[in-house]
């Protein structure tokens, strides 16, 4: 009867394998961690931040509502001040835009261009939107101001993530 | 638009409405006045933070030149007139300055672009929503002070 010898050779291939294995595992477990995570990652900016804003204080005219939160830029914690401009339409619904210009990302204004009383005015190159947010054909932007989902919090209003807005 | 590669990427594709360069201006100094030249560099870089925000796509926004405070005037001249040459190779109409030292003042007439000195504030003293308020109150200034140049030159 012949025992089942572990050649020198052999032994060394198996533990090499082995060792090498768990080397390999331990290399490349934080690497797939690192590429996964901020996927399974709860997305601290999709939550809802609550304004100083009453919702029964909102009238049909749009007001700036500031609002700050934390945001994470790789492992950069820092805070943000959004802005939206809220109001009320016809129906009582709230509608919060996002000031943030379609065009090139300036900061637009409400009813502040005197050329365009009711509008939402671009300093930079003259976009213009109407109240509920429309781009005005023929200046620069190209599709409405984005909208935040909003929500009630006691009372108060919560903005969401702004979102572009679907076309009707 | 800021020195980073997303807005650069932006700048190059839409460079002729990008008709303004903005420079802060920030001192360094290790002498008796290096409290003061701290608060001027915090205060105009957060002010140049919040202007960036406003004018995104018409303002390019540069991460600033940082000096030393006593350097002599004809030295700190040569170098602003250097960054106006690399400027003028480019396609901006307008050039901004921004800075709290004071110094630069008489300095002025020796280059084209404008100047805007802003004294600093002493926002280390002052708590949060105070500070939040009064940095608000500079920047809308300083929009005002953006849009009347545009309008003027347009
Ligand atoms: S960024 Fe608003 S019109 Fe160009």
């Amino acid at each position: 009867m012949s025992k089942q010898r572990v050649t020198r050779r052999q032994f060394l291939n198996y533990t090499l394998t082995g060792v090498g294995g768990f080397m390999a595992a331990g290399m490349l477990m934080p690497m797939v961690r690192f590429a996964v995570d901020p996927v399974l990652q709860h997305n601290a900016a999709g939550d809802y931040v609550v304004t100083d804003k009453k919702i029964s204080e909102i009238t049909a005219e749009p007001v700036r509502v500031d609002f700050t939160f934390e945001q994470k830029d790789a492992w950069y914690t820092s805070e943000v001040t959004n802005t939206a401009w809220v109001y009320k339409d016809e129906n009582g619904e709230v509608i919060a835009l996002s000031p943030i210009c379609k065009h090139l990302g300036c900061t637009v204004d409400w009813n502040k261009d005197k050329a365009n009383p009711e509008h939402f005015y671009c300093p930079c190159h003259g976009g213009l939107y109407t109240k509920d947010g429309t781009n005005v054909p023929g200046t620069p932007p190209a599709a409405p101001l984005d909208v935040y989902p909003f929500k009630e919090v006691d009372g108060y209003l919560a903005l969401g993530k702004a979102e572009p807005r679907k076309e009707a | 638009m800021k020195w980073v590669a997303n807005d650069i990427d932006m700048y190059l594709g839409a460079k002729e409405y990008v008709d303004t360069i903005v420079l802060p201006l920030f001192p360094i100094s290790f002498g008796d006045d290096i409290k003061q030249t701290t608060s001027m560099t915090e205060f105009i870089s957060l002010l140049s933070i919040q202007l960036e925000r406003q004018f995104k796509g018409r303002i390019l926004m540069l991460p600033g030149y940082t000096y030393i405070k006593n350097n002599p005037d004809n030295v700190l001249i040569d170098d602003i007139k250097r960054w106006e040459a690399e400027f003028q190779n480019q396609s901006f109409n307008h050039v901004f300055y921004l800075t709290s030292d004071s110094d630069w003042r008489t300095r002025e007439e020796s280059f084209e672009g404008s100047l805007i000195w802003l004294p600093s504030l002493p926002l280390e003293s002052m708590d949060e929503k105070y500070r939040n308020s009064i940095l608000e109150d500079q920047v809308q200034q300083l929009i005002h002070l953006f849009v009347k140049k545009w309008q003027n030159n347009d």
